[in-house]
């Protein structure tokens, strides 16, 4: 199952993992957050699934919309979430999210989608 | 050639964007929050830094701004707290002398049922009256510093020892010989005061024992108060200076959590700071500072100074 936003890609496999990507230079704000969780919730028919996210090519993320995937209405959509963490900004962004935001899932940063799916499958 | 002016133009490129980083930070810490940095494109580490700031200094402003509108919610319940233990001592007092009338025309024999009710309906008051004074003492915290003047410590706390006849429930020593200071003696004598009480109050010990002692550090003195009590776990060791905040000891001992309140408030209104140390079992330490330039120089000029 497939679907995309100007700012996001989903893909829902046959692994039962939900992948995420974002376009180049994506600035996250609240109201993407919050359409790119109506959009998974739809996508995973509302029962939690473990999500990998490739935050890679965000340059930003709104402290609004940090607060929106740390909170409830997200963890109710993800059973665990891997970050995909490759540049220098992405890297920042995921550990503020984990530090300041606390999510309330499971949530690790990651090198490669490779130890992240592997965590995920745990 | 256009290789070289590439590499010039980034590094002056590289300079500014330092030097905005430098300007954020000097403003951050003046607390203002105004500036944001522009984020290049590049998507390198100035950049990551320069976000990082960013975030940092939005996350500071939020939590800023909470913590002032905490103060302002806190001030308006110490000020409401005040204000209802006030209007509650004219009620109070007014039930004491009640309850003494009632007592004096039932003279009730001292096995009755009517007696257990009226000794239960006096402690109960006394309970109260206590709370009420509790808190009013709290809220007088804030004059603390109005009208300090020379004092000596050794001298408080064997006034205290004496008029609380402290001695009857616990031995006490004092190791070394106390400063002498410029402090608000009131104020003081509540420190003190609420120290030594404390630790006879939570005792487990069939003997409580209590030492007393001075330490020396660059520009404080410490004084330091030990006992052989049970010991407050780490959990709560910050939470026992809190308002209203008691830990449940075994020994359920009567308490409001008002009194290591307003020792915290009078030496924090001043300047100084209060902490406790201590293991399970092993007694507590509550050692609090006093700034060396508050120390009188020449002890001479206090009457009364034992050495």
């Amino acid at each position: 199952m497939y679907s995309e936003t100007t700012k996001i890609k989903f893909t829902f496999g046959p692994d039962k993992i939900l992948y995420t990507e974002c376009s180049p230079n994506t600035t996250m704000t609240l109201e993407d957050g919050k359409e790119s969780t109506r959009i998974s919730g739809e996508m995973v028919n509302y029962e939690p699934r473990p999500l990998l996210c490739d935050l890679t090519n965000v340059v930003r993320m709104t402290q609004d919309c940090r607060k929106h995937f740390a909170g409830a209405e997200h963890s109710a959509t993800f059973s665990k979430c891997a970050l995909i963490v490759t540049s220098p900004v992405s890297k920042l962004i995921g550990n503020f999210f984990l530090g300041l935001n606390k999510p309330l899932k499971p949530t690790r940063l990651f090198n490669s989608k490779e130890e992240g799916l592997k965590w995920l499958s745990e | 050639m256009s290789r070289l002016n590439d590499l010039a133009l980034s590094e002056f490129d590289n300079d500014k964007r330092l030097n905005d980083i430098l300007e954020m930070i000097g403003r951050v810490a003046a607390l203002d929050f105004s500036k944001t940095l522009p984020i290049s494109e590049k998507n390198d580490m100035i950049d990551a830094i320069g976000l990082g700031l960013n975030m940092l200094s939005e996350e500071l402003n939020t939590n800023v701004g909470e913590r002032s509108k905490l103060d302002t919610v806190n001030s308006k319940l110490e000020k409401f707290a005040y204000t209802t233990a006030h209007d509650l001592r004219a009620p109070l007092n007014s039930i004491t002398g009640l309850v003494t009338l009632l007592e004096l025309t039932l003279n009730p024999a001292e096995d009755s049922e009517v007696n257990k009710y009226i000794m239960q309906l006096k402690k109960t008051t006394d309970q109260m009256k206590n709370l009420v004074h509790g808190i009013l003492e709290y809220s007088k915290t804030d004059t603390a510093s109005i009208e300090e003047q020379e004092i000596d410590l050794n001298e408080v706390i064997e006034e205290i020892i004496e008029i609380d006849q402290l001695l009857d429930s616990a031995v006490i020593k004092i190791e070394s010989v106390l400063p002498a200071v410029v402090f608000n003696r009131a104020a003081m004598d509540q420190v003190i005061r609420n120290l030594l009480n404390n630790a006879i109050k939570y005792s487990d010990k069939k003997k409580c024992e209590i030492i007393i002692r001075t330490k020396e550090a660059d520009k404080h003195f410490l004084i330091c108060i030990s006992d052989n009590g049970p010991g407050i776990a780490r959990e709560y060791q910050e939470k026992i200076f809190e308002l209203f905040n008691k830990v449940e000891s075994e020994s359920k001992v009567d308490s409001h959590g008002i009194g290591l309140a307003t020792v915290k408030s009078v030496l924090e209104s001043v300047g100084e700071r209060i902490w406790v140390e201590s293991t399970v079992n092993e007694g507590a330490t509550f050692c609090f500072t006093l700034k060396k330039e508050r120390q009188v120089k020449d002890v001479h000029t206090l009457s009364g100074l034992k050495k």
